[in-house]
């Protein structure tokens, strides 16, 4: 920063500060009329005067209280105009004063300074002057390794998950919502599960503290699943053979697995359906279960169903193969007998990873006469769940589930974006 | 999923031929609905995946779903001889544990594995399809000890004395639900109970204390038992039933000669008498069209009948129906569906060509999805990094420890740890948790989280709402207002 005397600041500096030359005058008191008429800038001499108290006004007449020693701004002005620095209290005064201005470099001169040194980047100055072109301008070295800062990014497990979810609707298939507290009817009953099936016991599936029960849906619906459950209703089936509890029925769990989303959608509960139809749900399910690192008490599941006059076992085989290739890459697989009480005939479905040879990967099969009859539905329903978390873990490379939510930043700001 | 273990060289010989370990393991116990999960020694370790087929549950029952496909097919058949035993029913039972049916099996030959499998079996199916015992106990006994008749009544706790299995000194009902380790275990299914059941002969001798605990003298099978007297007691036919008939096939398999009981019960109980087991199969009608239909297959009659017959059914074409007899041993066949499902494991899956579905359907995301995914996008394209968080927490955590006033939560009833006992009710706790952990990490820190909030709300069906919020947190040296101003007015 260059400093450098204004006009006023140029005059003080020859004649003098204007409160020190009325100073001078008052070897006697002066009526303050004459001392008025006698002084350049009699406003300006008075006030700093009296602020450095040197003159007091008495009976009309300035009288000289103390004699002014060395004046420190009169040593600033003379080292201004030498391009010296006085000290930053002096500078302050005298910029106060308007007595010294901040030299606007013109950009002409700054950018000569810079031509001939070696430089490490172009200025606007040398640019508008045109001097670049003489510039001298030191290499990158590109080998040098930047700064590391911190990019705003998505958590890699939901990139994870959106990415499946964009295949899925790459595929048709529609996303389905459902409650994350849930009603035991949706959870189990509507899905044909016997009210003493042992999923339902109290060490496989949670219950609450509050809210305990929750509204059953309209009486119609409810009385045919339960007329299924005891005795098969229309639907040809012997039925589980119990007496079904309502009560127990309408109590309230968190959702149990990403199936209880289904029924709420296939009777219209969540909103009409298209038929035919394809419908997907990725969502939080709940489980008790010691937790370790293939085990957890909350994890994701991905699921959903196909609906149509024309389904059939063949058909459910190839959208589960197309899936698997969708969703890992992995080309072949394998399918096993199973069992579900929702499905019959029920499904295992495999795949060979390249290294780790055959991993279980899916569930499916076609949803029972006694769970979609008494939901109104009359066409085949295949459906098919998956245990998206172990797909999660091989495609982020790691090993411990609970990883997945993971609390370390160091991990989350290394973590890579996904590209596919 | 019942695991169950099983010889392999037993195996084979209930299967009636020799199968390599390795076509056993990858294709043969698939027809038993079955994976081999570990090998040790000559000992398979088996998940048997059908939770609702008990008959499964043992060698017998995978070497007759398998034999069926390795050259045995058919309805196997069991003959049951007229009974000589009687079981009294007493109408004080009613209240306490109402039913039970029984049967005696002779001319046993118990080696080391039919014992094993025996009591391997009993044990699955009280466990799994007895609901822990509470719908199926199951006692088992050295019938050559017992002297008929039998009667099925109650005593008072301290009403009568017997030494139960493997202890030494005699002991009254409420000493042994005191003492014994099978006492302590299932004493809870007699809570409420002023007295509590027993079966007892005609010598006076107790044979057991259902669902708790057998005799020791009467109660224990060994290699010298030769015939044996099999209860099964609870409260629903449904269940008891089929219990009892997958015991007395498993037994019929390996050479025993079935005898039924007959069982009396008094007028008004529920039941009339009966003679237990009845081992005749029963029937099921299926349209052919309806199975191929859903199998995608064009099935001939014949085929039909052939893959039903691998499936241990007997089975006849008439028109365009399927007339099928299954073994009693089966409780699962509720609907045609159950007789398609058997019939493509005879066919395999791996003979069925996977087609995708040519439907035109469109797809898409949910309208939360979408929104929430903008949100975040925005989020991060203002240098923040994305947290996810379990939406299970504790009070502690989501109250206490943000020193905000405790609200109401969904709670948890049986959680194994408070830790994951409520679910957050907003978000910017499980970030303050997340901050706690990363004090060692470089500075400044930027998170945010966004993802659901569990509210409770009457006004819904199901007492609570999922309300998507979003929060954020911005911890550094020096922090101040503006750094999170400036993000929420962006």
């Amino acid at each position: 920063m260059m400093y450098r005397l204004t006009e006023e600041g140029r005059r003080y500096m020859e004649h003098g500060l204007p409160e020190a030359n009325l100073a001078k005058m008052l070897d006697k008191p002066m009526p303050i009329e004459d001392a008025r008429h006698k002084t350049e800038n009699f406003s300006i001499a008075l006030a700093w005067a009296k602020k450095r108290g040197w003159v007091k006004l008495d009976a009309g007449r300035l009288v000289l209280v103390k004699k002014p020693g060395q004046v420190p701004e009169q040593e600033g002005l003379k080292m201004v105009s030498e391009g010296k620095k006085p000290s930053s209290q002096v500078l302050e005064t005298l910029m106060k004063r308007r007595l010294v201005e901040e030299e606007r470099e013109d950009a002409a001169k700054k950018a000569q300074r810079l031509v001939g040194r070696e430089i490490s980047g172009l200025t606007p100055e040398l640019i508008k002057t045109g001097l670049w072109k003489q510039a001298r301008l030191r290499p990158y070295n590109v080998s040098a390794v930047g700064r590391r800062i911190f990019p705003g990014k998505r958590q890699p497990y939901n990139q994870f998950l959106d990415m499946v979810r964009y295949k899925l609707v790459s595929m048709g298939f529609k996303e389905m919502t459902g409650p994350t507290i849930e009603l035991e009817f949706w959870n189990f009953d509507a899905l044909f599960q016997a009210q003493n099936h042992p999923s339902r016991d109290w060490t496989q599936t949670y219950s609450l503290k509050c809210p305990k029960h929750g509204r059953l849906p309209g009486q119609k619906l409810v009385s045919q699943v339960k007329a299924a459950h005891e005795n098969g209703w229309k639907t040809g089936s012997t039925g589980w053979g119990y007496e079904w509890d309502s009560q127990k029925a309408a109590r309230l769990v968190p959702r149990a697995h990403d199936t209880a989303i289904s029924p709420r959608y296939l009777s219209g509960h969540s909103g009409r359906i298209e038929i035919p139809g394809k419908y997907f749900s990725l969502v939080r399910c709940f489980r008790p279960d010691v937790i370790d690192a293939t085990h957890g008490v909350e994890f994701n599941q991905l699921g959903g169903f196909v609906i149509d006059e024309s389904l059939n076992l063949g058909d459910l085989l190839g959208l589960l193969k197309e899936f698997i290739q969708e969703i890992t890459g992995f080309s072949q697989v394998r399918f096993k007998p199973d069992y579900f009480p929702f499905t019959e005939p029920s499904i295992e479905v495999s795949a060979k990873h390249p290294e780790m040879g055959w991993m279980e990967l899916a569930g499916a099969g076609i949803f029972r006469e006694e769970l979609t009859m008494p939901l109104g539905i009359e066409q085949p329903v295949i459906a098919w769940g998956f245990g998206i978390d172990r797909l999660a873990m091989m495609r982020l490379n790691i090993s411990d589930i609970r990883e997945l939510f993971s609390r370390n930043l160091e991990w989350l700001r290394n973590s890579r974006i996904m590209l596919k | 999923m019942p695991t169950i273990e099983v010889d392999y060289e037993d195996l084979l010989s209930l299967i009636g031929r020799h199968i390599p370990i390795d076509e056993l393991r990858d294709k043969a116990v698939m027809y038993a609905k079955a994976e081999v999960d570990a090998i040790e020694g000559t000992m398979l370790k088996l998940d048997i995946k059908d939770a609702n087929r008990p008959d499964l549950w043992s060698a017998e029952g995978v070497a007759r779903e398998i034999a069926g496909r390795y050259g045995k097919p058919g309805l196997p058949r069991y003959s049951v001889a007229r009974p000589s035993l009687e079981v009294m029913v007493d109408p004080k039972v009613r209240k306490v544990r109402p039913y039970t049916v029984c049967a005696v099996v002779r001319g046993l030959a118990i080696s080391g594995h039919v014992l094993s499998q025996m009591i391997q079996l009993q044990e699955k199916v009280a466990e799994t399809f007895g609901k822990k015992r509470r719908e199926v106990a199951i006692g088992v006994y050295d019938f050559s000890k017992i002297k008929g008749p039998i009667r099925y009544t109650t005593v008072k706790p301290d009403g009568i004395r017997f030494v139960p299995l493997e202890f030494t000194e005699a002991l009254t009902p409420r000493q042994i639900l005191q003492q014994h380790p099978k006492g302590k275990e299932y004493r809870h299914l007699l809570d409420g109970c002023a007295e509590y059941p027993i079966f007892i002969d005609a010598a006076g001798e107790v044979l057991s204390m259902p669902p708790i605990i057998n005799s020791n003298h009467t109660g224990k099978v060994t290699a010298e038992t030769r015939e044996v007297f099999i209860e099964c007691s609870g409260f629903s036919m449904r269940f008891l039933v089929p219990a009892l008939n997958v015991l007395v096939a498993a037994l019929a398999d390996r050479g025993g000669r079935i005898e039924g009981v007959r069982v009396v019960y008094p007028k008004g109980h529920g039941a009339g008498t009966m003679v237990t087991p009845d081992m005749g199969p029963k029937k099921i009608v299926a349209r052919l069209d309806d199975i191929n239909k859903i199998l995608g297959l064009r099935l001939a009659p014949a085929q039909a009948v052939r893959m039903l017959e691998q499936a241990r059914y007997s089975a006849k074409a008439k028109g365009s129906a399927i007339e099928a007899l299954y073994p009693a041993y089966r409780q699962d066949i509720m609907h045609w569906r159950d007789v398609a499902e058997d019939a493509i494991i005879s066919y395999g899956y791996e003979n069925v060509e996977p087609v995708p579905p040519k439907l035109a359907t469109t797809g898409s995301e949910s309208k939360a999805e979408i929104f929430c995914r903008k949100v975040a996008d925005a989020m991060a394209g203002m240098g923040l990094q994305e947290v996810l968080s379990y939406m299970l927490t504790s009070r502690d955590g989501l109250f206490r420890k943000m020193n905000a006033r405790e609200e109401q939560a969904v709670e948890i009833e049986n959680c194994m740890s408070a830790n994951w006992s409520v679910f957050r009710t907003w978000l910017l706790p499980g970030l303050m948790e997340f901050l706690a952990g990363n004090k060692h990490v470089e500075y400044p820190q930027k998170v945010f989280e966004i993802g659901a909030a569990i509210l409770p709300d009457q006004s819904q069906e199901t007492g609570a709402r999922d309300a998507r919020k979003l929060a954020v947190a911005v911890s550094n040296t020096a922090v101040g207002y503006e750094d999170i101003a400036s993000i929420l007015t962006a």
